[in-house]
């Protein structure tokens, strides 16, 4: 199972994430907030190449993605830690390829790290302005079109990678 | 009936019947009695549709607009010139326009990147404004692109200025589209439509640069006032911007 590392093109496609999260597309956009591009990216790759994998891969995004931004801010533990969520579920539970498992994942994981850099950013505004409504409103949104767009990305580079590590073992 | 009569007499006859011209040419004679009054009044009254209308007024208008554009400059000539005998601002800004190149301003991060950097002499801290007035400041540099904190995001804050009633403020992002204001006093008499402006007092951006307009005011936050701007420059769509540079602090201390 876990090989996808060992191809250099598929270990490239992780540069897709800061160009995108760059480039910013307007059509895939709610509210004008983009959808997390690191969550839809490391999503598969854990659910393909195991835990470790997820959770190297989880950091190399993470520090990608800090000196991308402004402030202190870092999104290398949240990733981290989704990616080697991730990459155990598969040896547990039932295949979970379905539409709707995935976009609840995504869901979940999109959370979790729009939290924890909310929580990073309002530390040093002061705890008064945690929940304010332009905070709730990228949360939401973000959330939002994250767990819209992860059954039609994800689906498609699981579908990749998957038929990659089997072609690979068998 | 003399009229009757009069047509039967014979050499009378063709003078008689030619009165439609006798009434022609006395009319001619009334025109031309009057000066041409009834004829003006005829021309006013038939050419009534075409008149001046909206056209002329917009050349008046931007003839206006012109006019008060080259006072404006001449003003700011005026301004910078005395400042520079107040010693007020060291070093004239200089001018770096660049393109936009990344836009997230509906993130966490409310930043741009702009397509030129250091090597056009843009350091960090150099304020950027955009068609209607200043939008953020550069926060760092690489060789060739500059990442600018807009004035929205909730780590930016920047000393203003409200005109009318001259007092101080404190604008701080909020992570939304539009910033908030702080003021300083409980009561700072401000309502909206104020115009605010960049600090005459600020060290970190130039004096008097527009930054919006004051929309909605709370009068009853803690601890003191407390107003939500609307920025006059529109920062998700613009494309071209300005930076102003600052000469290096060795220059500036000269």
């Amino acid at each position: 199972m876990a090989s996808l590392h060992r191809r250099p093109l598929f270990v490239v496609s992780a540069l897709a994430v800061p160009l995108l999260t760059l480039a910013a597309p307007g059509l895939l956009r709610i509210g004008g907030v983009p959808p997390s591009w690191a969550v839809l990216w490391l999503l598969p790759w854990a659910l393909a190449d195991g835990p470790l994998s997820g959770a190297l891969a989880g950091l190399a995004l993470g520090l990608l993605l800090d000196c991308l931004h402004l402030g202190g801010a870092t999104q290398m533990p949240a990733l981290a830690l989704l990616g080697w969520w991730w990459g155990r579920l598969p040896r547990r539970g039932p295949p979970i390829e379905r539409s709707f498992s995935l976009g609840l994942l995504a869901m979940l994981g999109s959370t979790l790290l729009g939290l924890s850099v909310l929580l990073q950013r309002q530390a040093g505004a002061g705890w008064a302005v945690l929940l304010t409504a332009a905070n709730l409103h990228t949360l939401l949104a973000q959330v939002l079109v994250t767990a819209l767009l992860a059954p039609m990305i994800c689906s498609l580079l699981l579908l990749l990678w998957r038929r990659h590590s089997a072609s690979a073992r068998g | 009936m003399p009229f009757g009569r009069l047509s039967r007499v014979p050499w009378l006859r063709p003078v008689v019947g030619a009165w439609p011209w006798a009434l022609v040419a006395a009319v001619l004679v009334a025109v031309r009695l009057s000066k041409g009054a009834l004829l003006s009044d005829a021309y006013a009254l038939l050419s009534r549709p075409f008149w001046p209308g909206s056209a002329q007024k917009e050349w008046l208008q931007a003839a206006q607009q012109l006019d008060q554009q080259t006072r404006l400059s001449q003003l700011e000539l005026d301004n910078r010139r005395l400042r520079r005998l107040l010693d007020l601002q060291r070093a004239s800004p200089g001018k770096v326009t660049a393109p936009v190149i990344s836009r997230e301003t509906g993130d966490w991060w409310h930043q741009l990147v702009l397509g030129a950097g250091g090597l056009q002499g843009i350091r960090a801290g150099d304020s950027v404004i955009a068609p209607g007035g200043l939008i953020g400041r550069v926060a760092s540099v690489t060789p060739s692109t500059a990442r600018v904190a807009l004035l929205t995001d909730s780590a930016s804050k920047v000393g203003v200025w409200v005109g009318r009633t001259q007092r101080q403020g404190l604008l701080a992002g909020v992570g939304s589209s539009r910033p908030v204001l702080l003021f300083l006093e409980k009561d700072p008499q401000v309502r909206p439509g104020d115009v605010v402006v960049t600090s005459p007092a600020s060290t970190l951006v130039p004096p008097g640069l527009s930054v919006g307009v004051i929309q909605s005011v709370d009068e009853k936050a803690v601890p003191a006032t407390l107003a939500v701007v609307q920025l006059s420059a529109p920062v998700a769509s613009v494309d071209w911007v300005q930076v102003l540079t600052r000469q290096g602090p060795a220059a500036a201390g000269s």
